[in-house]
């Protein structure tokens, strides 16, 4: 007894396709699209899909052959080292500017954490402040400030 | 850093979600050893005692006592690395690969070059041949693409490098001038932020048919080869020539959005325009001989399938007042040509008179009002009209008209104030739907000038 087995269609086809002699098979298909193209009816549409209706030939597999690509990425910008500032010898006696970039929250983070130095630092002096626009963006006005009266930042990003 | 370029040392402090994008930042920035200190994630829900805790606690990082971290951060020593000066250049791989055609596609998928799905390999035959849609030269450059503008890194690049990438995405030489164009918007397709935006790229023009794009039946779906290449090309260049979708370092969103892999490529249904009522690229300034092509931003959109006893501005205008997403200050809607005819036979002339009536005539739900205006909360409690009279009203829709351009949402009124509410047409007129979205228009370019 034959065992049925449902295959996918692409290999239904080609065992159909084997099955034929001489090219019967393809003669009966161009009968049938003219005999359907003169009902007006696209083939493909009966066929469920145009894939269905006129397979493609695959190209002949390339195996082992081996190819060259192109890289497709762009050009990133070069990158200029910046040295880091000189550290401070200790924090005592110096001005620390806490500074948000506006993320919720980042303000009473910092807000903690001039709490913290009054209670086990107490000589440390804080400034809080909210630094102007996007967290992207540039506060000249508060860049000048700190060069001023500052000697150190802690910037908190909040999230 | 600019406070270090200074001269003052700097404890930058950033929450561990965000630990493989702060380093990142800071070697492309040229610090790589910025002294970056961790807090656990997320801050924002934290009480102010448990805040100070997490400054008791340690850095989930490097798991030493937080503050100690911090002082150690402004006064130990640089080290050798730290003083470095110099150029460096970030690696972007070999000119070329060689391999099977299995083992390259293994290759470009696993170095996130594609979009995770198979790619036509780009040979150098294929992108010659892909260059012929072009008159222009390879080496042309064309802009620079980044993530997110100013936050991440901006990279330049050139035609031929636009033609790679549309290889790999299956467009045709045919569609290079439309994918060229959308490339010298300088916008990309997968933008950095956290809220996983979403874009959409629409044509206008001959190009649509000149490609065959499909505006009719289906026209935001997969059934056209056109809208399927251009829009995956777009985040496939995007990747490749922008250094974005690298997800954690220039890709951010949380949820990510599935409109990424195509872009919602659409062409406008100008053919089926009612009388009167314009292209969109005629709209902004452009000829209706012209090919363009048109660049929005969004979130999220809404496919209403409804029959409504009301007229569909009536039930647009109203789901406009309740529409609710990250962006509540704008709205593009896609009428099916059905609708649009309708909306003329009632008596809008032009889209401009619909978008002027939505945004006029939509209102904002109490909740939605309350929670993005505390100042006027405030002034409502304390009986100031007409603040007091929106909260005797409870739950009522409140007469503030959200879709005008505003600077932020919640900002002063513009004296001149115009709907931020575009109108596109499209679809096959198999029933009469729509969908709308929080869309806003970002740009127009011109096709014809990358013909």
């Amino acid at each position: 007894m034959q065992e049925l087995v449902r295959r996918p269609w692409y290999h239904r086809r080609t065992e159909n396709s084997g099955a034929t002699k001489n090219g019967e098979f393809a003669k009966m298909k161009i009968n049938r699209r003219k005999i359907l193209s003169l009902l007006g009816v696209s083939p493909a549409i009966l066929a469920g899909s145009p894939a269905i209706a006129e397979p493609k030939k695959q190209p002949a597999k390339a195996g082992e052959a081996k190819i060259t690509t192109v890289n497709p990425k762009g050009i990133p910008p070069p990158i200029q080292l910046i040295p880091m500032a000189p550290r401070l010898d200790t924090l005592d006696g110096k001005t620390i500017y806490l500074v948000s970039d506006g993320f919720a929250g980042a303000d009473r983070f910092l807000n903690q954490i001039a709490i913290w130095f009054q209670k086990n630092m107490p000589s440390v002096k804080t400034i809080y402040r909210l630094k102007a626009g996007s967290y992207f963006d540039d506060d000249p006005k508060l860049m000048a400030e700190i060069k001023a009266n500052g000697n150190a930042m802690i910037m908190a990003y909040g999230h | 850093m600019q406070v270090e370029k200074m001269g003052f040392p700097t404890a930058p402090l950033v929450t561990i979600a965000f630990k493989d994008l702060a380093k990142s930042n800071a070697a492309s920035r040229g610090m790589p050893g910025e002294r970056i200190c961790f807090l656990p994630h997320p801050m924002t829900n934290k009480t102010d005692e448990e805040m100070y805790k997490v400054l008791e606690g340690n850095d989930p990082v490097s798991n030493k006592p937080l503050m100690p971290e911090i002082i150690a951060a402004l006064t130990q020593p640089l080290t050798a690395e730290e003083k470095k000066t110099g150029t460096t250049s970030p690696d972007i791989g070999p000119p070329t690969y060689t391999g099977t055609q299995d083992e390259l596609q293994r290759l470009y998928c696993d170095n996130n070059l594609t979009d995770f799905m198979p790619i036509i390999l780009p040979t150098e035959e294929k992108v010659e041949a892909m260059l012929k849609g072009t008159s222009h030269k390879p080496d042309e450059v064309i802009g620079k693409l980044s993530a997110a503008a100013g936050a991440q890194l901006s990279w330049s690049f050139t035609v031929r490098h636009v033609a790679i990438n549309a290889v790999m995405a299956g467009a045709s030489p045919e569609h290079l001038p439309v994918i060229l164009a959308i490339s010298a918007t300088g916008q990309p397709s997968l933008f950095s932020s956290t809220s996983s935006f979403t874009r959409m790229v629409m044509l206008n023009g001959p190009i649509s048919d000149q490609i065959k794009m499909n505006y009719g039946i289906g026209a935001m779906g997969p059934f056209a080869e056109p809208n399927a290449v251009i829009g995956r090309a777009w985040t496939i260049l995007s990747k490749n020539l922008g250094g974005c979708g690298v997800a954690g370092l220039t890709y951010l969103g949380t949820l990510g959005s599935n409109f990424n892999y195509n872009n919602l490529c659409i062409a406008e249904t100008e053919n089926k325009l009612p009388d009167g009522w314009k292209p969109f690229h005629v709209q902004k300034g452009f000829k209706p001989d012209d090919s363009v092509v048109s660049i929005f931003s969004g979130w999220s959109l809404n496919n209403v399938a409804w029959f409504p006893n009301m007229p569909y501005h009536e039930l647009i205008k109203n789901w406009l007042t309740h529409f609710f997403s990250f962006g509540t200050t704008a709205a593009t809607l896609l009428l099916d040509p059905t609708i649009a005819r309708e909306a003329k036979e009632k008596g809008f002339n032009s889209k401009e008179e619909l978008s002027d009536y939505w945004s006029k005539e939509s209102k904002t739900p109490a909740w939605l009002y309350w929670d993005t205006h505390q100042k006027e909360l405030k002034q409502a409690q304390a009986g100031v009209e007409p603040y007091a009279s929106y909260l005797k009203a409870g739950d009522s829709d409140i007469p503030f008209q959200r879709f005008y351009r505003r600077s932020r949402f919640g900002g002063p009124p513009d004296p001149n104030p115009k709907s931020s509410i575009e109108v596109i047409v499209l679809g096959g007129e198999t029933n009469t739907y729509w969908a709308g979205g929080d869309f806003s228009y970002v740009t127009s370019q011109s096709i014809d000038k990358w013909r």
